[in-house]
C-alpha cells in the first residue's frame, strides 16, 4: 500500500527531445487515478518512469516514502499491465501468472493458492493449462490482470489495458476493473486516451497535454469546473461547444454578445470580467445546457439552423452551424424535432464557461 | 530498462565479438596489410607497396585467366540455374500430383557437400567422357561445362524453393482478375506473375551470382583446376598461390584483395537494387 | 479445355518423373559402384552390378579400414554440434543485447557483423589460420570458437531481424516480473526466438558438416573432417586410387545427410528460405 510522488520530474530523450517538462503529481494511498490526454501526451512515459521502464531525467519521484529514481522495476513493488498485456507466448496461463511469483522464491503451495484465488476472481480458472495464443481477447486481458494480482503489488499500473477490446467487453472490463480496486484496495495508476474511461473509473483524473498537466481533479470538478479551453472540450462526449464573442458592460450587468444576440451574464462574474471590457472572449456551453424553447422574445437564446437530428433513443443530438462554428445539442428526445428547420435555442447561463481567448484559460464560470 | 541491460555487455556481446575479432576483424586487416608486403610468414613481411597487386596483373597469367574463367562461368551458370528454376517452380505451382516428391528430391543436392558433389560429378562425368576415351582433363571446355552441370544439379532445387515460395504469394485473386479482365495464361504470367516475384528473384539472381562467383569446394574436387590450371577459378586461383607457390604469398594476398573488392561491389549494387525495391513496395 | 488440361498435366508429370530420374542418377552410379569390384569402376561405370562384379561389403570394409573415416565422422560430429550451440546461444545473445542497447559502439559492432558476411573466405585464410595457430585453436575443440567468429555475421543478422519485431513489452513484463536481464532473455526472450534459432541451427549445421577449406586449413589431416577425408583420399593417391573404398566413402558421407534431410525437411525448406530473404 502505497503513495506515489512525482516532484518536478522531467524526461528528456538522447536525441535531445523533452517529452515532459517539471510534472508534479501527489497520488495518495488507495486512490484510482486515470492520466488521460492525447496520444502523445507523455501519459504512458509517466506510467513508464513510475514502473522503472523509462529513465527519469530530472525530479524525485517517491513510491511509499522511497525515493526509487534507481530502483530497478522488479524492486519498486510495482505490477503493470500492457496494452498489448505482454504474456509470455510459451508459458501457459497459469505459468503466466506464477512467473512472477517464482522469480521472488514463494513457496510452491503459496503460489498455487494465489494463483487459484486470482483465477476464481476473474472467471479464468478453466483455462489455466491453455498458451495465450488460444485465448479472445478478452480472457489475454483477464489473464494478464491476474498476473498482476497474484503479486499483492502496493501499486498497480494499468497501460491503456481497454484498448484492444471491442466495445461491449471495454464497458464490461471497466467495471470489473473498478471492483477489483476496490476488492484489492491499492492505488491503482491508469493510463487512456478515453474520456469516458477515464470519467467512469477514476477517484482523481490528471488530464494531460503536451506533457503538462492541464487538471488534476475529481470527474465531477473536470466536468463541471474546467480549467482551461483544452479540458473542456477533452472532458465529456459529445464536445462542449466554444463560440467566440465580445464582452460588453451596460451599467452594473455584464453582456456576451455574438452575431445578433446578446446574454446577460449572472453578477457574480462581475468581478472577472472587469479587465474583459469590450474584448473578445470564447464562451462554452455543453450540448446539453441548450434547451430548445418556443416563445419570440426569450432572452439568452439564439437561433439556429439544424442540419441533421439524430435520435438515439432517450435524446436528440442536433448538429447545426452558427458563424462557421459547429453546434451540438442534446435535448430529451420528447421533443419533436426535424432536420433542416431553425430552432430557437435557450443558453443555461448558470452553466456557461468563459475562456481568454488568448491563453485559453477559465475567467469564470 | 536500457539501462538495466547495459552492464550485461561483457556477457551478452563478449563472446561473440571475441571469436569475430580474433578469426575475422584482425585477420582481415592483417590480410590488407600483407598484400603490400612481400612475405612468407607474418612476421618476415617487407613493404613493398603496390607490387603485389602489379605482379598478379602482368607476371600471372593464370589469375587474369581465373578472372575470365570465373566470370563466364558466373554468366552461364546464373542464366541456367535460374531459368530452369523458375521454369520448376511454376510446373511445381500448378497443383499437380507429387509435388511434394518431386520438391524433395530437387532440393537434396543442396544439403550435400561441395567436395562430396564434385567427386560425384567427377565419376559421372568421366564415365560418360570415357565412353569416347576422353577424361574432364582433357580440355578445359569439359572441365567448364562439367561445372556448369554440377552448380545447376546443386543450386536448382534451392532456387526453386525460393521462386515457389513468391509465387504462392502471389495473390490469386489478381490472376482471376486478369483473367476475367481476358488475359490469356501467358499474358497473366507476363504481367502478373513475374512482375510480382520479383524480390524472389533479385534474391535468386544474387544468390546465384555470389555462390557461382565464389566457388571452391566444387572446382577443387571436379578439376583441381587441370588441365594446366585452366579450369581454376578465382577463389581455387588464390589457394593456389598461397600454399602452391614459394615467395608468392603477397600476390596471393593482393589477389584476394582483388577478390574481396569485385565481391564487395556486387553486393553493394545487390544492397542497392533490393534497397530500391523495398521503397517502391 | 478439360482434355487439353489434362493431356498437359500427364505431360508435366511426366516431364517431371523423368527430371527427377536424372537428378537422382548421379547418387544412383555412385551407390551401384560401391558395391562393385574395384576394377570393374572404372571400366564398365554404368553396368549394375553382376555375380562377376558385386563384391558386397568389400569396399565399405576396405573404406572404412584404410581411410580413418569413422573418426573423421565422429570428429565432424562433434565439430559441427559443438559449434552450432555456440553459434545460437552466444549470437542469439549478441544480437538481443546489441538490438536492445541503442548505443553507437553496438550500431558500430552490428555493421561490422554485416561487413563480415561479404568478405570472401580466401581474404582471410592465411592470417587467419597464422592467428589461430599462435592461440592454438587448430584443435577439434578449438575449431569451435572459429566457426562462432565465421558464423555470427549471418546469425547475427538474422536473430537482429527477430528482435526488431519482437515488442519490447514482453521483456518489460518480465523484468516487472523480477528477472535479470540474464534471466529475462533465458526464460523468456530465447523461448520465443526459438523458430529463427531453428533457422540458425540448420543453416550452419549444413555448412559446417560440409566445409572442407577451414577445418583443412586448421586441422590438416591429424584430425581430419569428412570432406578433408574425402579430399585428401583422392589427393594423396595420384591415381593410384582403391575407387572401390572412394565410392564407399561418398556413400557414407551422403546417408546422414539424406537421413538428416529427409527427417526435417520441412524445417530444412523453410530455413534455407528464410536464410536467403534476410541473408
Amino acid at each position: 500500500m502505497a503513495s506515489i510522488t512525482l516532484n518536478n520530474i522531467k524526461k528528456t530523450y538522447e536525441d535531445g527531445v523533452t517529452v515532459i517538462e517539471n510534472l508534479n503529481l501527489e497520488i495518495k494511498d488507495k486512490e484510482f487515478i486515470i492520466l488521460v490526454g492525447p496520444s502523445g501526451c507523455g501519459k504512458s512515459t509517466t506510467l513508464r518512469m513510475i514502473a522503472g521502464l523509462e529513465e527519469i531525467s530530472d525530479g524525485e519521484l517517491k513510491i511509499g516514502d522511497k525515493i526509487v529514481n534507481n530502483v530497478s522495476p522488479k524492486d519498486r513493488d510495482i505490477a503493470m499491465v500492457f496494452q498489448s498485456y505482454a504474456l509470455y507466448p510459451h508459458m501457459s496461463v497459469y505459468k503466466n501468472m506464477a512467473f512472477g511469483l517464482k522469480n521472488r522464491k514463494v513457496p510452491k503451495e503459496e503460489i498455487d493458492k494465489k494463483v487459484m484465488a486470482a483465477a476464481k476472481m476473474l472467471d479464468i480458472e478453466s483455462y489455466l493449462n491453455r498458451k495465450p495464443r488460444a485465448l479472445s481477447g478478452g480472457q489475454r486481458q483477464r489473464v494478464a490482470l491476474g498476473r498482476a494480482m497474484v503479486r499483492e503489488p502496493s501499486v498497480f499500473l494499468l497501460d491503456e489495458p481497454l484498448s484492444n477490446l471491442d466495445a461491449k467487453l471495454r464497458t464490461e472490463m471497466r467495471s470489473r476493473i473498478s471492483m477489483l480496486h476496490k476488492q484489492l484496495g491499492t492505488t491503482f495508476v491508469y493510463v487512456t486516451h478515453d474520456q469516458t474511461e477515464a470519467m467512469t473509473m477514476g477517484d482523481r483524473i490528471v488530464v494531460m497535454k503536451d506533457g503538462v498537466v492541464q487538471q488534476f481533479d475529481t470527474p465531477q470538478m473536470l466536468y463541471n469546473h474546467p480549467k482551461n479551453m483544452f479540458v473542456a472540450g477533452f472532458i465529456g462526449s459529445p464536445q462542449m461547444n466554444f463560440i467566440d464573442c465580445m464582452v460588453k458592460r451596460k451599467g452594473e450587468n455584464y453582456f456576451l454578445s455574438f452575431g445578433n444576440y446578446e446574454i446577460v451574464l449572472p453578477n457574480r462574474m462581475n468581478d472577472y470580467l472587469v479587465m474583459y471590457d469590450n474584448k473578445e472572449v470564447v464562451f462554452g456551453v455543453r450540448p446539453e445546457d441548450l434547451s430548445i424553447v418556443k416563445g419570440k422574445d426569450e432572452v439568452n437564446s439564439f437561433d439556429l439552423y439544424v442540419d441533421i437530428a439524430e435520435m438515439t433513443g432517450a435524446d436528440y443530438y442536433l448538429y447545426g452551424t452558427f458563424n462557421d462554428k459547429k453546434i451540438i445539442a442534446n435535448v430529451p428526445s420528447n421533443n419533436n424535432i426535424k432536420s433542416d428547420k431553425k430552432y430557437k435555442f435557450k443558453i443555461d447561463i448558470d452553466r456557461i464557461h468563459i475562456f481568454d481567448k488568448i491563453n485559453e484559460r477559465l475567467i469564470c464560470d | 530498462m536500457e539501462k538495466n541491460i547495459k552492464k550485461y555487455f561483457p556477457a551478452f556481446v563478449l563472446p561473440t565479438f571475441i571469436s569475430f575479432t580474433v578469426v575475422f576483424l584482425i585477420p582481415f586487416f592483417m590480410g590488407i596489410y600483407l598484400s603490400f608486403t612481400e612475405f612468407t610468414t607474418v612476421e618476415s613481411a617487407t613493404w613493398i607497396g603496390f607490387e603485389n597487386y602489379i605482379r598478379a596483373f602482368t607476371k600471372d597469367e593464370n589469375f587474369l585467366n581465373a578472372l575470365w574463367f570465373t566470370i563466364k562461368f558466373t554468366v552461364v551458370s546464373v542464366i541456367t540455374i535460374n531459368i530452369f528454376a523458375f521454369s520448376l517452380a511454376l510446373l511445381l505451382t500448378k497443383a499437380l500430383k507429387g509435388t511434394t516428391f518431386f520438391r524433395t528430391v530437387f532440393f537434396m543436392p543442396n544439403l550435400i557437400g561441395g567436395i562430396v558433389l564434385g567427386y560425384i560429378w567427377n565419376l559421372l562425368i568421366n564415365a560418360i567422357l570415357g565412353v569416347f576415351g576422353f577424361d574432364i582433363t582433357y580440355d578445359a571446355d569439359y572441365g567448364f561445362w562439367g561445372l556448369v552441370f554440377l552448380l545447376n544439379w546443386q543450386l536448382i532445387g534451392y532456387m526453386m524453393v525460393i521462386y515457389i515460395a513468391g509465387l504462392q504469394n502471389v495473390p490469386r485473386d489478381l490472376k482471376e482478375a486478369a483473367k476475367i479482365d481476358g488475359a490469356s495464361s501467358f499474358s497473366i504470367l507476363r504481367n502478373i506473375t513475374i512482375p510480382m516475384v520479383m524480390p524472389s528473384v533479385t534474391i535468386c539472381l544474387f544468390l546465384t551470382l555470389t555462390n557461382s562467383f565464389k566457388l571452391f569446394d566444387q572446382n577443387l574436387a571436379l578439376t583441381g583446376g587441370a588441365p594446366a590450371r585452366e579450369t581454376s577459378m578465382l577463389a581455387l586461383d588464390i589457394y593456389n598461390t598461397f600454399y602452391g607457390r614459394i615467395g608468392w604469398q603477397g600476390v596471393g594476398q593482393a589477389k584476394a584483395v582483388v577478390f574481396f573488392l569485385i565481391v564487395a561491389i556486387i553486393a553493394f549494387v545487390q544492397l542497392k537494387i533490393t534497397g530500391r525495391k523495398e521503397v517502391e513496395s | 479445355m478439360n482434355e487439353r488440361k489434362r493431356l498437359s498435366n500427364t505431360f508435366s508429370f511426366s516431364f517431371l518423373l523423368l527430371l527427377s530420374v536424372v537428378f537422382l542418377f548421379p547418387l544412383y552410379l555412385v551407390v551401384i559402384n560401391s558395391f562393385k569390384s574395384k576394377f570393374n569402376i572404372i571400366s564398365e561405370p554404368f553396368d549394375f552390378p553382376n555375380e562377376n562384379t558385386f563384391v558386397g561389403l568389400e569396399n565399405y570394409i576396405n573404406g572404412i579400414n584404410s581411410s580413418g573415416i569413422v573418426g573423421a565422422f565422429i570428429r565432424t560430429a562433434i565439430i559441427t554440434i559443438g559449434s552450432v550451440l555456440a553459434i545460437v546461444v552466444f549470437t542469439s545473445m549478441t544480437a538481443w543485447y546489441i538490438t536492445r542497447v541503442k548505443s553507437k559502439v553496438n550500431k558500430i559492432i552490428y555493421y561490422l557483423f554485416l561487413f563480415s558476411m561479404i568478405v570472401p573466405f580466401q581474404m582471410v585464410m592465411f592470417t587467419m589460420t597464422d592467428v589461430c595457430y599462435r592461440l592454438g585453436l587448430n584443435s577439434v575443440l578449438g575449431i569451435i570458437p572459429v566457426y562462432l567468429g565465421f558464423g555470427s555475421g549471418l546469425s547475427v543478422f538474422m536473430f537482429s531481424g527477430f528482435v526488431k519485431s519482437l515488442p519490447r513489452e514482453i521483456e518489460e513484463a518480465a523484468m516487472i516480473d523480477g528477472c535479470s536481464p540474464i534471466k529475462t532473455f533465458f526464460y523468456v526472450v530465447f523461448p520465443i526466438l526459438k523458430p529463427t534459432a531453428i533457422t540458425v541451427a540448420i543453416l550452419n549445421a549444413m555448412w559446417i558438416w560440409n566445409d572442407f577449406l577451414l577445418p583443412y586449413l586448421l586441422l590438416g589431416s591429424a584430425d581430419k573432417t569428412l570432406s578433408v577425408a574425402i579430399q585428401l583420399t583422392m589427393q594423396g593417391a595420384y591415381g593410384a586410387i582403391d575407387w572401390g573404398g572412394f565410392m564407399s566413402m561418398l556413400v557414407l558421407a551422403i546417408i546422414p545427410i539424406v537421413i538428416f534431410y529427409l527427417l526435417c525437411q520441412k524445417y530444412i525448406i523453410k530455413g534455407v528460405i528464410d536464410g536467403a530473404v534476410k541473408g
